[in-house]
């Protein structure tokens, strides 16, 4: 079953370079999904902590996908090298409390396409729900319960 | 913190002896908590240097620096504008800041002022007291926060040994125990259970290393 | 090879043990451990040597061990952890047995700061808890830390040392209990000098069950003269020396000293020998072993018994 349909929440961190226009875009989808999807744009996807990972899955997200720009084509040089390492080190942390490091995951964006985040976005939701829901209560939220 | 003491001057002063220009370089971290190389430390320092001097009518021109942290290379960086100007640095950082200077500025002469000597803490105004080892494998939540590394002076993790006499070590009266205090502690909270397994043999490779250890967070690299 | 442990013998065949220690000299002369060893053969069990005791440099406790055995002696080979890594422990645990010494005694050693070698390294890989567990299991299960097996595991009767006079005295008999849990098999205290103090240590590792699982041999040391009582008293620490132990040494001429010294002693080895829970004595006449024969045969302990 594809995550959209699964019911899953996904959080979007992405590098604003990808899409000039992703605030315009992005509307329709946040209205259309309400809490299922959030989004953070970046200057550069090497702004990302792996603070912002945690907190992001702590605040209920089930999926967290962090989306560069392709290798090689950062504005800033190292900006998407450095998301994949932190992204990395947030990986092991979930992991040593026994949550799946698929609940993060890094995106490059081909070389040479374009996109909106929109389009991104759907694709992202369109996939194979592999991973389920994050197996932790959020704090006076209702637990929903998903079937994969 | 690292501590340290700051040298004889005895101890370096022919070192420096045949230059004219000092670059004396402190730290405001560690050492100039245990009041060894900080800014004051620096300018005491350089002030006596400079009087002695005098006295032996030798020409001495000294600049007085401190640095944040002489072991991090964005404050080291500091140095870049000056170092050319002066023949030798005579730094009041721990080892690792003498060292750090050093391999920013490898054509530089550098020396010591200092002794390094422990990782400790303040315990009260002029006293500095060792609490650990760095033996990279932190015990102290089974021995109620008592360094048995460090506190001990034979280093049992199945303490005490037949020495210890009124809650004092048998190699320095003016030493507590540490065991007398690890099993003070666990009996008053209820938690002397901690003790019934023998603890085994500590994994001392963790301390040793295979030459100088180190500390790699790729999540942390530019 | 496998000659038996007298000691072992003794104790499991329900004697009251008597074992002795013996300093080895600071040089490299064989000879001298060879007269002690002939002339306290006839009067104890085992003879303990000491390894490097108070971190003072002296012929090794492995070899004087070695040229005791040759003369028929069982001897107690003394191991601190003081000095080697567990590398070196454990090659002298099979080197030990391989030379058909059978009784090791475990402790961790005075600090280094005492001895004649002050600028040492003092090793303390492992403690003598973990040494006495280590003994153990190379013994028993065939095996050396890390789990590799041995070719041949050594055949000893381990002990371990207490000091029921050192602080935390609520925790001595716990201490005790740990290390009879960690595989010790006998025990040697520190030497008696408060009697009282010591039968209710005693008493209470009674009330633990403790001497049913672990031989206990007392400790007695020999006064020479009051100054030895009074130094013993302030300057070693874990020692309790009654004030009325002082003031009977006091009470003699200076030429009388020894004899008293020699009084006590007997005393308490008679004490010992009376105390619920003690299977043995252990002299420790460091530097005057050859009062041992008399404080022996005058505690009624003589001869030994034939096992």
């Amino acid at each position: 079953m594809d995550q959209k349909s699964a019911g899953l929440k996904i959080t979007i961190f992405f590098c604003q370079r990808i899409d000039a226009d992703q605030d315009a875009h992005r509307r329709p989808l946040e209205k259309e999904l309400g809490s299922q999807i959030r989004f953070f744009p970046l200057p550069c996807s090497g702004r990302i902590e792996p603070l912002h990972l945690l907190r992001a899955l702590e605040s209920g997200a089930d999926k967290v996908y962090v989306v560069t720009c392709a290798e090689g084509a950062c504005r800033y040089r190292e900006g998407n090298i450095r998301a994949k390492k932190r992204l990395a080190y947030a990986q092991g942390l979930i992991e040593e409390i026994g949550l799946a490091k698929d609940h993060l995951e890094l995106i490059h964006v081909l070389a040479g396409t374009t996109t909106t985040i929109a389009q991104l976005a759907e694709e992202l939701l369109a996939r194979e729900a592999f991973v389920g829901p994050l197996p932790v209560d959020v704090p006076g939220q209702e637990r929903q319960q998903r079937q994969l | 913190m690292i501590t340290a003491e700051r040298k004889p001057l005895s101890e370096f002063k022919e070192m420096i002896a045949p230059y004219r220009k000092v670059l004396v370089v402190g730290c405001g971290s560690c050492v100039a908590e245990c009041a060894a190389g900080g800014e004051k430390e620096v300018g005491l320092l350089a002030s006596a240097l400079r009087m002695d001097a005098r006295t032996e009518g030798r020409d001495l021109e000294i600049k007085e620096m401190t640095l944040d942290r002489q072991c991090v290379y964005e404050f080291i960086d500091q140095l870049t504008e000056f170092i050319d100007q002066y023949d030798v640095v005579l730094s009041l950082g721990c080892g690792a800041g003498v060292q750090a200077v050093a391999e920013v500025f490898p054509r530089a002469i550098i020396v010591p002022a200092l002794n390094t000597t422990f990782v400790g803490e303040t315990k009260e105004a002029g006293l500095w007291v060792e609490n650990c080892r760095g033996c990279g494998d932190c015990k102290l939540g089974f021995f109620a926060a008592v360094c048995p590394i460090t506190g001990c002076a034979k280093g049992l993790f199945n303490g005490p040994c037949g020495g210890s006499q009124d809650g004092k070590c048998e190699v320095d009266s003016d030493t507590p125990c540490a065991w007398q205090l690890i099993i003070t502690r666990l009996e008053e909270s209820g938690r002397m259970n901690l003790l019934d397994k023998v603890y085994p043999p500590a994994d001392w490779s963790k301390q040793q290393g295979r030459g100088p250890r180190k500390i790699v967070r790729e999540d942390q690299k530019i | 090879m496998k000659e038996e442990s007298r000691l072992k013998n003794v104790l499991q065949g329900g004697h009251f043990a008597v074992t002795a220690e013996c300093g080895p000299p600071k040089g490299a002369d064989p000879k001298a451990i060879q007269k002690k060893g002939k002339m306290l053969k006839a009067f104890v069990d085992s003879v303990n040597v000491t390894d490097n005791q108070t971190g003072v440099v002296r012929l090794s406790s492995l070899a004087a061990c070695a040229l005791l055995l040759k003369d028929g002696l069982d001897p107690v080979l003394q191991m601190v952890t003081r000095d080697r890594n567990r590398i070196a422990l454990q090659s002298d645990i099979l080197g030990a047995s391989a030379l058909g010494i059978r009784n090791i005694l475990c402790l961790s050693g005075d600090h280094q700061s005492f001895g004649n070698q002050p600028q040492a390294k003092g090793v303390f890989d492992i403690d003598s808890m973990q040494l006495i567990q280590l003994v153990r299991q190379m013994r028993d299960k065939g095996v050396i830390l890390g789990g590799e097996r041995l070719t041949e595991p050594p055949h000893l009767f381990v002990g371990a040392v207490e000091n029921p006079f050192a602080d935390p005295f609520s925790y001595r008999v716990l201490r005790l209990e740990k290390k009879v849990a960690a595989g010790a098999e006998f025990i040697q205290t520190q030497c008696v000098y408060n009697i009282v103090r010591f039968k209710e240590w005693i008493e209470q590792a009674g009330d633990c069950g403790i001497p049913e699982k672990v031989y206990i041999l007392g400790g007695v040391t020999p006064l020479k003269s009051t100054r030895m009582a009074e130094y013993m008293s302030k300057q070693v620490a874990g020692m309790d020396v009654p004030d009325e132990i002082i003031k009977r040494m006091k009470s003699v001429p200076a030429d009388k000293q020894r004899e008293e010294g020699i009084r006590i002693a007997v005393e308490t080895i008679q004490a010992l020998k009376g105390m619920k829970g003690i299977h043995g004595v252990h002299i420790m006449a460091i530097e005057w072993e050859d009062v041992v024969p008399q404080l022996v045969e005058e505690a009624g302990l003589a001869p030994r018994p034939t096992v």
